[in-house]
């Protein structure tokens, strides 16, 4: 031990095969979403209030309609085919939480993102992965598919919930009748597309307050302003607001499925795509670029 | 091993790093010694690829550090303990880094142990004082047991023992054959623990040798002699790169003169002289002086003799090119 040896050489390295992969990026990001527990209570908290809102939904609906077969003979008559607006009012009832769920899963993908950059995380991530764009395209995966079954999964929970309750009123309906998969299975790729939209604007501004309130001003406030307050500036605005992300997306969603002046379903699916892949790919490049 | 060449950062109008060119060879600890501000931790983050060179280019191994296939066996770094999200548990953020590159958990809880963070790594990160965050930071960088290790300032915060054992710790590593790069404003601790040392100052390498020719090369020999007739011996050796310090009133310190010639003088004229001890500079000294020169340098550049350090010299002369 005493002896004086030459420099030894670099160690013989034996890690065959191992090394930077997407999968192995994958797991490491889910890793990183299920060990912080707020994420995960927060989830918890999503599903939840989806499924009460959309119980209320219902709720709401067989009362008013029970009210108004209660109602006299004269005022029903006044009322006409609403027993028919209803029934397609009841068609909603499984996807009715998204408006809730939208701004929870908006919040999310934002902190998740962001917290990175305001713990210092984010230099972990990127010394393990220099080439960055694996590391975000993984987490942008993994919140996609989180929101999609979050949505889709609240959306047919409170299917089997709102059939008993609308049933009283004889508005209860099959999973099988028109549009009401789509509608419930949409839910999922609604919120799925929230999120990407979200972990991008979050990649951009790197700040979670900032982040959460420009993607609630995007997807809430934009919209409202432009159908309330300017559209009467130009003919274009509304035409134009149809496009906005959340406009565009909730088409996938609504009942009925055609109506005169608005996208389809699938035409607004593919705006929302659209948003979701152009500002996916602007913070991707951004974020490679950019000095952490 | 890692070469930097012309590597520059600029940040708007501020240059971080200037045209910074060097070589860290593996088998050795090489400290990266710099004032505040001067650049090392830019430059760190350079190798690593976190920040993009305004100029220039660094590789690690023979390649820029985001091409590697597996850069976590390529390069462990330490560049910032507070890279954690204070909210996982240091168990589960070594685990999630772990798995990028599928390196097992028995070598996630191995490095737990050798850093000793055994006992809190179930715990929150965010309560974790600054120590505990720089032992997290070391076993993050030794994951991978990679080839070539930099860690910046990973000293901070630690207490006496755990300063000893990261010095034991970048020896042994070294002692290894591995690359070890090592940033540090605690001059005495690269002393004793750094073969090598680059030094930095406002961007620029003010010197880039071995530790020993640093010290050595700085070293205006000073010694310290007591007598009772200081005045007589100072008549009796002043020239012109001879410099005199009174410490005490029976205690000068010389400066330019060698113990033995300054003896000579004093026998010749029967000065009695009862301490005699030449004084080596620390590296602590030696790196003053250097910067120190570079200031100097910079304010009065046309009158300035030669850097005695051949290193320091190189860059001395094109700093000058910038400030004229």
């Amino acid at each position: 031990m005493s002896i004086q040896t030459a420099p030894t050489p670099a160690p013989a390295r034996s890690r065959d095969g191992s090394g930077l992969s997407f999968g192995r990026i994958l797991r490491s990001e889910w890793i990183k979403v299920t060990t912080v527990p707020s994420t995960v209570i927060l989830l918890a908290i999503t599903l939840v209030v989806m499924v009460g809102l959309s119980t209320l939904y219902a709720w709401q609906l067989a009362v008013s309609v029970g009210f108004m077969a209660d109602a006299s003979p004269e005022m029903q008559a006044q009322m006409g085919g609403g027993m028919e607006m209803f029934r397609e009012q009841a068609l909603m009832a499984p996807a009715s939480g998204y408006i809730f769920g939208q701004l929870l899963i908006a919040s999310l993908a934002v902190v998740l993102i962001a917290s990175e950059w305001g713990t210092g995380m984010i230099r972990s991530t990127m010394v393990a992965v220099p080439t960055r764009i694996p590391a975000l395209l993984a987490k942008n995966l993994i919140i996609a598919l989180i929101a999609f079954i979050l949505g889709a999964g609240a959306a047919f929970i409170s299917y089997f919930i709102a059939q008993p309750i609308l049933s009283s009123e004889g508005l209860d309906f099959a999973l099988t009748d028109d549009g009401v998969l789509r509608s419930i299975l949409n839910t999922g790729t609604y919120l799925a597309f929230i999120a990407v939209i979200s972990m991008a604007i979050g990649t951009l501004l790197r700040n979670t307050a900032g982040g959460v309130v420009t993607a609630i001003g995007l997807f809430f406030v934009f919209p409202v302003i432009i159908v309330n307050i300017i559209q009467g500036l130009a003919d274009w605005i509304p035409d134009a607001a149809r496009f906005l992300p959340t406009n565009a997306g909730d088409r996938m969603l609504m009942f009925p499925a055609e109506a005169a002046g608005q996208l389809s379903p699938l035409e607004g699916g593919l705006v929302m795509a659209a948003w979701a892949v152009a500002l996916l790919i602007i913070s991707l490049l951004v974020a490679k670029r950019r000095d952490v | 091993m890692i070469e930097a060449q012309s590597l520059s950062k600029r940040y708007g109008a501020k240059t971080a790093v200037d045209n910074v060119s060097f070589t860290v060879q593996p088998g050795k600890v090489t400290g990266f010694l710099g004032p505040n501000g001067a650049g090392k931790s830019t430059t760190m983050r350079m190798i690593v690829g976190l920040d993009r060179p305004t100029d220039g280019a660094v590789t690690v191994n023979g390649k820029p550090y985001p091409r590697h296939k597996a850069p976590l066996h390529e390069v462990g770094a330490l560049l910032d303990a507070k890279a954690v999200h204070t909210k996982r548990s240091a168990y589960n953020h070594l685990r999630a880094l772990a798995a990028t590159h599928g390196i097992s958990n028995k070598r996630v809880n191995d490095v737990i142990e050798l850093t000793g963070l055994g006992p809190v790594a179930k715990r929150r990160v965010g309560g974790f004082s600054l120590g505990m965050g720089q032992r997290l930071g070391i076993a993050v960088a030794l994951l991978g047991d990679p080839q070539t290790l930099i860690f910046d300032e990973p000293v901070n915060g630690l207490d006496p023992e755990g300063v000893l054992w990261v010095r034991n710790l970048a020896k042994g590593l070294a002692a290894e054959g591995r690359t070890v790069f090592l940033s540090s404003h605690l001059m005495s601790e690269m002393a004793v623990t750094a073969d090598h040392l680059i030094v930095i100052g406002r961007g620029r390498i003010i010197a880039d040798a071995p530790i020993t020719e640093i010290i050595a090369g700085q070293d205006k020999i000073r010694t310290l002699v007591r007598t009772d007739q200081p005045e007589e011996l100072r008549r009796e050796l002043e020239n012109r790169e001879t410099t005199f310090t009174q410490l005490e009133p029976d205690l000068l310190e010389i400066t330019g003169r060698d113990p033995r010639s300054i003896a000579e003088a004093a026998l010749a004229r029967q000065i009695l002289i009862y301490e005699l001890t030449p004084r080596q500079s620390s590296l602590e000294e030696a790196y003053m002086e250097l910067t120190r020169d570079q200031v100097e340098y910079q304010s009065q550049a046309i009158d300035q003799p030669e850097a005695p350090v051949p290193a320091a010299e190189a860059t001395l002369i094109s700093g000058g090119g910038k400030s004229a």
